[in-house]
């Protein structure tokens, strides 16, 4: 019996040994382990041993049984390793992906979206006013003397009736302080028009982002540390900021605010123009809506305006406007 | 405005380099524009008397000329100007010289004739930025004198002015500032001035526009041309020489600011009046052309009508010539907005009107008639009368309070009193009162400080705002209806990039023929051109234009939206508009999935992005151009726009080859209709049961009507339909070719409990029966 047993072993073995696909293992399976296998008859063949020797035959079948199984497993496991590396073996990562392209924001939308969620984080809501304006919202309200040239046919669009296109989005500081008492504090992005020929630096229509703050004792140190804190968050925290007196009719004392920094070029760049709301402007509202919630002794404010084509231009070395308008798709899609 | 720093320094002892100078103008709130060098600073240029001149043997168009350049010897030199004659002083570029523009001169032979050297035009030396001919130097100039040392380089710098500061338009103005920020004294010129006397037999005012009007007349002066040091005034600031006469006028006006006019006295017919233009009057300019004045424009005028349009410029026939011996010269204030809308209407400007439209000093008026008198003695001779005569009157001085909390809560910073009081002297004003509220007198140079609020901007800038503190602090702020606007924007905006589509950006303006087709638009009164007529009222011409524009690039897939604002009558809106076209996917090594985007692209874009039932897009009994089918989109029961195809013709006339999709929305009625899903839905506990069913319909049903007629029998377990499979067979072979098969898989499901296959085979027998019923369908058993 146990040299039976032992050839019956080295056979097995030999045979799992050279099985080199799961159908040969499988086979070899069912030769050894299967109903009708060697090893199955060999111990059905127990109920013949005599009661003595049973323990003794039946250790051997055990032992037998086992390392055929173990056999089996292990050359099982083997194989399906080969196979796995050889799945693998096949794949060619190196081809490339096949996610469709996804499609792409303006870089003047990206641009204001970065300028929105920085004024948010400041405390400053969305304002908002029509394109097509009165003149009274668009210069008078603002304290523009009634020949100032702006005005003029030449540089602003008017409709027959006498509206006009807002030559800048400050006739929204109007409209929010119209309807709304103090304290505002609001950034309006929009479209403003100019009556120019459109070239590689000009468009008849563009995009502005005016803010205002208009509440009791604020100050031209809230104007200087917001604007700062604003120009650090777009354009990183080593950006020099230069505030030059200038003048608008609107805001006294006002300032343009030049910018430089590395991710603008490296030179100074005439970027805003902002100061604190004239007491003239004040005076209009307090007029239009028949109290004085914005009486210029009561409330101070700060407003500010800036252009973002020229700052998209700058951020991203576009060397002409118009290709912001012009829409081409081998330009889009590098934003 | 062009300031010479050379003539600064007539006023002010400030030595700075120009960059320094720049900055510190800057600071102070001109800003400068450009900085120029002046003259000619060149070796090896000298001044030249050309000695003889002859043909050019070989060149019709050239002559030989020999020159004197100081040496001993004469030179002989080609030349193809035309503009000189014998005995001329012109520059000559020697032998070794390098002109502006890397323009090496040497010895060479022009039509085998030698030429040592070039004479030269005031542009080649840089001098001019046009010139015609050889610049002829003044006669006195000795040969040989280097050309460096005739014009002496000097720096121009280019200045822009902001239109509340009229007192910086002249090199005073600005040497009073540099004066400001610097501390360093400011030497005004003081001509003796004479005393005054009434105007009343010389000059009449009539009406208003003229406050203050002065003559004083200069008899026996000689009129020629001007010494070389007011030439060259004048021509660093971009003037050319008139004459003596009105060169110092004009030096005067960019010395002081203040305009001024010389009259040949004997062509005026005394008195003169200051008056109003009566309707039709017509007013011959020194350029010898005739202007029909509006009425109320403020003429100067004599017994044969005007000498002069106010403030903008002399008439012809009383400028003062080289026969004119006594000059009345008029220095006088007029009004601004007078001298704007004269000078608008006739198109006329000048350094003159510039200043009066600004706003000139009252208080300069005297002075600057007392120093042209004094300078007109000096290059011309004659004798002034003894008075100034005067009409009208210099008004008093502005005077205005200033409470110093004001200052310090207005600019954030805590100021002393001797701060701000020292602030406001350095610009020239008066103290009149002290204390905590201080009172102050406003020199005429700066009348536009009127208000308390001017004086604290004049603090700001004196004191710096680099030293005002930068605070950072706000209120909390509530989001309004324009946040929620701008978040639903932009959320449709980076869902569609995130769908694959690129946001556009185009122009509000557009013709009107691109506005035709969308119902009335709004028209500009003064268009820039026919193509930028009409405000948009609708995104889809300009997204066209974009795609066409693609199109001609060469791009195979186009596919475009642009959010934005448009235009009716009626008012303004935010609309999203789609257009597609093109390839569906790219070329890809997985093998070919070659097909165009097709309406059901769009459409089911649209379905996704808007969150929408299939019920939700209906169609549209009619198209309306430019579509050639569409359905209407409808949210919660409203419509919020419409997407569908267009109609082919579109398509041939932009050239796109395959099919053009476009949808729009009007985003206001969108965001209105758009409701948060409040309740999530119960998930389900028991399985759902799926049953398909396939049949053969008239070709011309929709599915659509398919759809309605099921979810009209309100199967209470029916969850679900989806068509799965769509066939049509134009041959006529496998199907008859007036029928469409349709197979759709119905989905049963209760809450409660597992559904019986007789419920399931009832509710379908039910949803079967209906469409053999109602719209004649076979099915395929």
């Amino acid at each position: 019996m146990q040299q039976q047993v032992d050839a019956l072993r080295s056979e097995a073995l030999e045979l799992i040994a050279l099985a080199h696909d799961a159908d040969s293992l499988e086979s070899a399976r069912l030769k050894y382990l299967g109903k009708s296998g060697a090893i199955t008859s060999l111990s059905e063949g127990m109920r013949n041993v005599p009661k003595e020797e049973r323990p003794f035959i039946g250790k051997l079948l055990n032992d037998l049984r086992a390392a055929v199984t173990t056999a089996l497993e292990d050359s099982q496991k083997c194989l399906l390793e080969a196979s796995d590396l050889a799945a693998f073996a096949s794949l060619d990562l190196t081809l490339p992906g096949t996610c469709p392209a996804p499609g792409t924001l303006h870089p003047l939308t990206q641009l204001m979206d970065r300028a929105v969620c920085c004024f948010r984080r400041m405390g400053f809501a969305i304002a908002d006013g029509p394109d097509i304006e009165t003149e009274w919202h668009c210069f008078d309200a603002l304290n523009t003397l009634p020949d100032h040239p702006a005005r003029n046919e030449l540089d602003t669009f008017y409709l027959p009736d006498g509206r006009l296109l807002r030559s800048h989005t400050s006739s929204v500081q109007i409209r929010v302080m119209e309807t709304t008492p103090p304290p505002v504090r609001i950034i309006a992005p929009g479209s403003a028009y100019r009556r120019d020929e459109v070239d590689a630096t000009h468009l008849a229509q563009f995009t502005q982002m005016e803010g205002l703050y208009v509440a009791e004792k604020v100050s031209l140190a809230d104007l200087k540390g917001t604007l700062e804190f604003f120009f650090r968050e777009l354009f990183g925290a080593g950006t020099d900021i230069q505030f030059r007196p200038h003048f608008f009719p609107f805001t006294e004392p006002s300032y343009e605010i030049d910018i430089r920094t590395q991710v603008l070029g490296g030179e100074w760049m005439e970027l805003a123009g902002c100061g604190m709301v004239d007491p003239a402007v004040f005076e209009a509202i307090c007029e239009r809506r028949g109290d004085r919630v914005y009486d210029p002794e009561k409330v101070s404010g700060f407003a500010f305006g800036f252009g973002l084509e020229r700052l998209a231009m700058n951020l991203s070395r576009i060397p002409d406007i118009r290709m912001l308008v012009e829409n081409d798709l081998r330009f889009l899609k590098q934003f | 405005m062009k300031i010479s720093i050379n003539w600064l320094r007539d006023y002010v002892d400030c030595q700075l380099p120009a960059s320094e100078l720049e900055t510190l103008l800057r600071r102070a709130g001109l800003e400068v524009a450009g900085i120029d060098q002046r003259g000619a600073a060149i070796e090896h240029v000298v001044a030249a008397e050309i000695l003889e001149s002859t043909q050019h043997p070989n060149a019709d168009r050239l002559s030989v000329c020999k020159v004197n350049d100081g040496s001993s010897e004469p030179r002989q030199i080609v030349c193809g100007a035309k503009n000189y004659k014998v005995g001329d002083k012109v520059p000559l570029a020697l032998p070794g010289a390098v002109l502006p523009g890397d323009f090496k001169i040497k010895t060479g032979k022009l039509r085998g004739v030698e030429s040592e050297g070039m004479m030269c035009s005031a542009k080649e030396l840089r001098l001019a930025e046009e010139s015609d001919g050889l610049l002829i130097l003044p006669p006195e100039t000795a040969p040989g004198t280097p050309i460096k040392d005739l014009f002496p380089a000097e720096t121009i710098l280019e200045i822009e002015i902001t239109p509340n500061r009229s007192d910086w338009l002249s090199h005073l103005g600005v040497a009073r500032e540099i004066g400001v920020f610097t501390g360093l004294p400011v030497k005004a010129p003081e001509p003796a001035q004479p005393p005054t006397a009434s105007a009343g037999g010389q000059v009449r005012i009539e009406g208003d526009g003229c406050n203050l009007y002065t003559l004083r007349r200069i008899s026996g002066v000689k009129v020629g041309p001007s010494p070389q040091w007011l030439r060259d005034r004048l021509a660093a600031v971009g003037l050319r020489s008139v004459n003596n006469v009105v060169d110092v006028t004009n030096f005067v006006l960019f010395e002081l600011g203040q305009p001024l006019h010389a009259f040949d006295a004997a062509k005026i017919s005394a008195p003169l009046q200051v008056r109003a233009a009566s309707e039709g009057e017509v007013f011959r300019s020194l350029d010898g052309s005739d202007y029909k004045l509006p009425a109320g424009s403020l003429i100067i005028a004599d017994g044969n009508g005007p000498t002069a349009l106010a403030g903008v410029m002399g008439g012809e026939g009383s400028g003062v010539t080289e026969f004119t011996t006594d000059i009345l010269l008029e220095s006088a204030v007029f009004d601004p907005s007078r001298v704007r809308r004269a000078s608008r209407a006739l198109g006329l400007f000048s350094d003159s009107s510039y200043r009066f439209e600004r706003g000139v000093d009252p208080e300069g008026v005297a002075i600057a008639s007392a120093r042209a008198v004094e300078l007109i003695l000096q290059v011309a001779g004659g004798s002034a009368d003894s008075a100034l005569l005067v009409s009208g009157k210099c008004p008093e001085r502005g005077k205005v309070s200033l409470r110093h909390a004001r200052v310090r809560d207005l600019l954030g910073m805590s100021l002393t009193n001797a701060e701000i009081e020292s602030a406001l002297s350095r610009v020239g004003l008066e103290k009149l009162a002290a204390g905590e509220e201080t009172r102050w007198s406003i020199p005429g140079y700066r009348r536009e400080l009127h208000r308390e609020a001017d004086l604290i901007e004049e603090i700001a800038r004196v004191v710096g705002i680099e030293k005002i503190p930068s605070l950072a602090r706000g209120p909390f702020a509530a989001s309004s209806d324009a946040d929620a606007a701008y978040d639903f924007a932009m959320n449709l905006r980076s869902r569609l990039a995130g769908m694959g589509f690129h946001e556009a950006r185009t122009s509000t303006l557009v013709s009107a023929a691109d506005a035709s087709h969308f119902g009335e638009a709004v028209a500009l009164k003064n268009p820039f051109g026919e193509d930028q007529s009409q405000l948009r009222n609708s995104l889809v011409p300009g997204l066209l234009a974009a795609l066409r524009r693609n199109l001609d690039q060469g791009a195979k897939s186009i596919a475009l939206f642009e959010c934005g604002r448009v235009f009716h009558p009626s008012g303004e809106g935010q609309r999203l508009a789609i257009v597609l076209t093109g390839e569906r996917h790219e070329p890809s090594w997985r093998g070919r999935m070659e097909r165009s985007w097709d309406v059901f692209d769009l459409t089911g874009a649209v379905r996704q992005l808007a969150g929408l039932h299939e019920h939700d897009l209906v169609s549209a009994s009619a198209p309306a151009a430019p579509f050639g089918a569409c359905v209407d989109v409808f949210r919660n029961g409203k419509k919020i726009g419409v997407v569908g195809q267009l109609s082919p013709a579109v398509g041939r006339e932009i050239g796109a080859s395959t099919p053009l999709l476009c949808a729009e929305f009007d985003i206001d009625l969108w965001r209105a209709a758009a409701s948060t899903k409040t309740q999530v839905t119960a998930l389900a506990k028991f399985p759902g049961s799926a049953r398909d069913i396939a049949f053969l319909a008239p070709l011309a049903l929709p599915y659509g009507e398919v759809r309605s007629l099921i979810a009209d029998l309100h199967e209470p377990l029916l969850e679900s339909v989806r068509l799965f499979d769509l066939f049509i067979d134009t041959k006529g072979e496998k199907i008859p070719s007036d029928k469409k098969s349709m197979a759709i898989s119905l989905t049963f499901r209760s809450p409660e409990r597992t559904l019986t296959s007789d419920e399931i085979q009832g509710a379908t027998d039910r949803v079967k029966a209906a469409l053999k019923d109602s719209v004649g369908v076979d099915f395929r058993e």
